[in-house]
């Protein structure tokens, strides 16, 4: 019947037989679940099931949205941000590291059952990225542009598509603060008309488009189709290396709820943002890459026990995003779990008296099934 | 012939039914015993145990068990406070509903009390309290009255007499108070765990509307001392 501490001790001799001696900080000993490098390049299998920190600063700057929001709440508390190191992600960054950029961008779909990490995945993979100075093109939450939009209106631009302003001005307003020096350097390529008076001539750089995005909010869906025209049709030069990184990417094949004045359903094709982002996700474009995850939480119309690509992206979605490289999202391996369970007692996320003990910790990793959600729901009241 | 065998039917059969039907309780035979539902009492060895825990042994082998109720957990975690509380919020047999709204006011609670402990400075860090249930506890014992009041009629007149309560009535009191004034004195856009955890900390501060309550009612019996001979039990 081990102690908490003598588990940790026996943790510590299996990692630091792994582990480097600079790894581990000799001024502040902490915990063995943590590590100092906060550099997702650096990270490597010897980090798996350990957090690293990502400075508050670089969240605001790097991830304006896209966190999910009990995660939000939790660095909220914490006062930090950690982030676990797990293999999938690992796995995806070494897939980044190796790719060969003057070929078609290669997809990435991450797929997994509910509440085992996909997004905390993507959320990795968008931090190296950012580290690394690429472009990324980071939508939250596609589901949130085919259901619950109060606001269609006629695109002017075709007259079969429907605009949805809002949702894309504060996708816009998103991308301006994660990408401000790129947009100063993108020039425009072609001449866009925005109305009677309103045009941007060629050769302006790309934040005038996204000003006018958010200044005529009626026009905000136009200004998302240029932004990702421009982008996609620069990339290939090499100038900058882009990464798509859309969350729920099964919403833009499936249905909508969303319905025209005479009450006719909407297909997702029918919408401007959606359109725009389908041809995004093609592999017609290189020099980046485009990393999807799917998700049945918000989906529309889908089985609760549904989690493989096939099942939610059906044959339409599967056909276009075919050929793609799957990643399996599992739930919490006994290692894993431990480096959660010790990093909630280190913040004191755990204050019941019970869940200190032994049986506390056993209950805990039966009730949830090491699954990192249900974990995470768990231990919130106790 | 299909009326007098239906009629001869249903009275032989009403013969054998108890003459109690039992609703929403459950009649069993003396018998039956309690379920044991904490894992440390089979861990103990046969040594540790005194003669009344020997004998009890005996009688479980023998003596047939009641089935246990949906209510009693052998979870370390369970909270037989906690449970009663969450039975009261419980609207139309929605347990599922009063559970979360529960966790959510325990992670509330939580919550608001880590950050504060994480912005004080080193000196205050031990003077606040994370811990939900204590805090929860806490409250709960802060709004129990000591003295409350009943109606006795006595030649014709209804007097507010003060009367000593029993520590059920006691936690009951405190429990329909908090829960009432968390229903009734809400914004109706405020979730309830918000304000629950809320009024949950200023009870266990000694502030709030139920302390004041529980104020007014000590010092009404206190103005109604000269009717106490009244009670006659």
């Amino acid at each position: 019947q081990l102690d908490h501490g003598c588990a940790l001790h026996t943790a510590a001799r299996g990692g630091l037989s792994s582990v480097s001696p600079q790894e581990v900080p000799a001024e502040r000993p902490r915990a063995v679940f943590h590590t100092s490098e906060s550099d997702p390049a650096k990270h490597t299998e010897q980090h798996e099931g350990r957090l690293y920190d990502i400075p508050l600063e670089e969240v605001k700057a790097v991830f304006p949205h896209g966190l999910p929001y009990r995660f939000q709440q939790q660095i909220k508390t914490f006062n930090e941000a950690r982030v676990m190191v797990r293999r999938p992600a690992l796995e995806l960054l070494a897939y980044l590291k190796g790719s060969n950029l003057a070929h078609p961008a290669v997809r990435y779909v991450i797929y997994g059952e509910r509440g085992t990490g996909k997004t905390m995945t993507l959320c990795h993979v968008v931090h190296y990225c950012s580290r690394q100075g690429w472009l990324v093109l980071h939508i939250p939450d596609a589901h949130l542009w085919v259901k619950n939009c109060k606001e269609l209106l006629q695109s002017s631009y075709n007259k079969d598509r429907l605009d949805q302003p809002l949702q894309a001005s504060v996708w816009l307003k998103n991308f301006k603060t994660s990408n401000e020096h790129f947009l100063r350097e993108i020039k425009t390529q072609k001449k866009y008309t925005w109305g009677k008076r309103e045009s941007t001539e060629e050769g302006r750089p790309l934040g005038e488009v996204v000003e006018q995005g958010l200044a005529r909010v009626r026009s905000a869906s136009d200004a998302v189709g240029v932004v990702l025209r421009e982008i996609k049709q620069q990339s290939h030069r090499g100038s900058f290396r882009l990464l798509v990184a859309v969350d729920g990417v099964n919403a833009l094949w499936g249905r909508t709820t969303l319905r025209k004045e005479d009450k006719s359903p909407v297909s997702p094709e029918e919408l401007t943002l959606v359109h725009n982002l389908r041809k995004m996700v093609r592999n017609d474009w290189s020099g980046g890459a485009i990393v999807t995850t799917l998700s049945q939480t918000g989906s529309l119309f889908q089985p609760s026990s549904a989690y493989t690509p096939h099942k939610l992206l059906g044959r339409e979605g599967f056909d276009a995003l075919d050929p793609f490289v799957p990643i399996p999202v599992a739930n919490y391996s006994p290692r894993e779990f431990e480096s959660c369970y010790g990093y909630y007692l280190e913040r004191k996320w755990l204050q019941h008296e019970k869940a200190h003990t032994e049986d506390g910790k056993a209950e805990l990793q039966f009730l949830s099934g090491s699954n990192p959600r249900q974990l995470d729901r768990l231990a919130g009241p106790l | 012939m299909a009326a007098p065998s239906a009629a001869g039917l249903g009275w032989r059969l009403r013969a054998w039914l108890p003459r109690i039907m039992p609703v929403r309780w459950n009649r069993y035979n003396p018998s039956y015993l309690e379920p044991e539902v904490k894992k440390e009492s089979y861990q103990k060895p046969l040594e540790e145990l005194t003669e009344e825990e020997r004998e009890q042994r005996e009688l479980k082998a023998v003596r047939p068990i009641k089935a246990a109720p949906p209510t009693l957990s052998s979870s370390v975690f369970s909270d037989p406070m906690i449970s009663k509380f969450t039975n009261m919020m419980m609207k139309s047999g929605n347990k599922v509903l009063a559970r979360s709204l529960m966790s959510q006011t325990l992670e509330a609670i939580k919550r608001k009390q880590l950050e504060k402990y994480h912005k004080a400075p080193e000196n205050e860090k031990e003077t606040i309290e994370c811990n939900p249930y204590v805090i929860f506890h806490q409250a709960l014992k802060n709004c129990q009255p000591i003295i409350g009041l009943t109606n006795i009629t006595k030649g014709g007149k209804t007097y507010q007499v003060p009367v000593p309560l029993t520590d059920n009535r006691k936690r009951f009191l405190a429990m329909k108070w908090l829960i009432t004034e968390c229903r009734e004195n809400k914004h109706r856009r405020t979730m309830m765990p918000e304000k629950l955890s809320q009024e949950l900390l200023l009870a266990f501060n000694n502030e709030g509307p139920v302390i004041k309550k529980k104020h007014v009612l000590h010092k009404m019996a206190e103005a109604n001392r000269a009717y106490a001979h009244f009670r006659w039990w």
